[in-house]
């Protein structure tokens, strides 16, 4: 059960609008779960950020749109990925029971403490580098 | 005496009911307060159409398909000019706004994470909703809206459903008129 006006509206709203909303309202609830998980509130983030607390709060309130770049300051101190872009190589597709499916591969960056000048480098130990036509006659 | 019915507006996706009002009188022409805004907002090469559409889908697919009414969604209505008619217990709340200065708010009373009522709106001009000119009436419309709506539920007039989704009389009929 439905309004028209809704009828209406979801046969014509476009499809950009649709992928904007949703993935703003994804970042948000993304945000705020990331904010909640670790036990940070938006004042210790501002302070990370080195922003005032009224900006954060514009972020999450909608009145900033997202920029990629407060994208990614958003995600190195938050630690995770907040959003993640599909490689079409990676992509595996096959159809099962009637539907296209569709798996996707994606990295994600978390920061790690900073090195402090006592904890040095070191290149992994190098191993022998298999040659898979050394079997091959 | 100014009588309304509350209608189901959207319950098609998986997390959350939406409501809208519709007021019960002669000289209305039965369509709910939020078709009027969508439709006054939504017509074609309206300099707010995208935004109306992007509040829409935000309601429809965010908060009615994916992750319900929750707080991330919703803001507090400022309120604290407004004297009388005393204050709600609960608030009205807005639907939150998407990006930099969106200039559209709508109205709503957000029950539990599963059941919202939406009202009707207007442009916000002005710092609050009430010095607004095109908002300041539909923002004390809902103020009323809610106010019935709260004493309908403490007076246990209506009730929740069994499965939270929706709202009904006591006797389970779900022609709901306050």
């Amino acid at each position: 059960m439905r309004s028209k006006t809704v009828d209406r509206l979801l046969n014509s709203t476009p499809k950009d609008v649709e992928i904007f909303v949703d993935l703003y309202a994804d970042l948000l609830v993304r945000i705020n779960e990331l904010l909640l998980e670790k036990g940070m509130t938006k004042k210790k983030l501002a302070e990370k950020l080195d922003k005032k607390p009224s900006e954060i709060s514009k972020w999450l309130s909608g009145e900033h749109n997202f920029t990629l770049r407060s994208l990614a300051k958003l995600s190195a101190e938050l630690g995770e990925a907040l959003l993640e872009v599909p490689k079409k190589k990676t992509q595996t597709a096959f159809v099962e029971d009637g539907f296209i499916c569709k798996i996707h591969s994606f990295v994600s960056y978390t920061k790690l403490e900073t090195i402090t000048a006592d904890k040095v480098w070191q290149m992994p130990v190098e191993s022998e580098q298999s040659n898979e036509l050394s079997n091959v006659g | 005496m100014n009588i309304f019915a509350l209608e189901i507006w959207y319950d098609e996706g998986s997390a959350c009911t939406i409501y809208s009002v519709k007021w019960m009188s002669d000289d209305d022409d039965g369509t709910s307060e939020t078709d009027k805004f969508f439709d006054k907002y939504t017509i074609p090469a309206h300099p707010l159409e995208d935004e109306a559409l992007q509040l829409f889908r935000l309601i429809t697919h965010s908060i009615g398909n994916k992750y319900g009414a929750t707080d991330d969604f919703f803001d507090r209505a400022e309120n604290s000019a407004q004297a009388l008619p005393p204050k709600p217990k609960k608030w009205v709340e807005e639907i939150k706004e998407l990006g930099i200065n969106f200039p559209l708010r709508l109205f709503c009373y957000r029950i539990t994470e599963q059941i919202v009522i939406l009202f009707n709106g207007g442009i916000k001009d002005a710092k609050t909703a009430q010095e607004s000119k095109n908002l300041s009436t539909k923002f004390y419309e809902a103020q009323t809206f809610v106010k019935k709506i709260e004493e309908a539920l403490q007076s246990k007039m209506i009730e929740i459903s069994d499965d939270e989704r929706y709202l009904q009389n006591l006797d389970g009929t779900t022609d709901l008129i306050l």
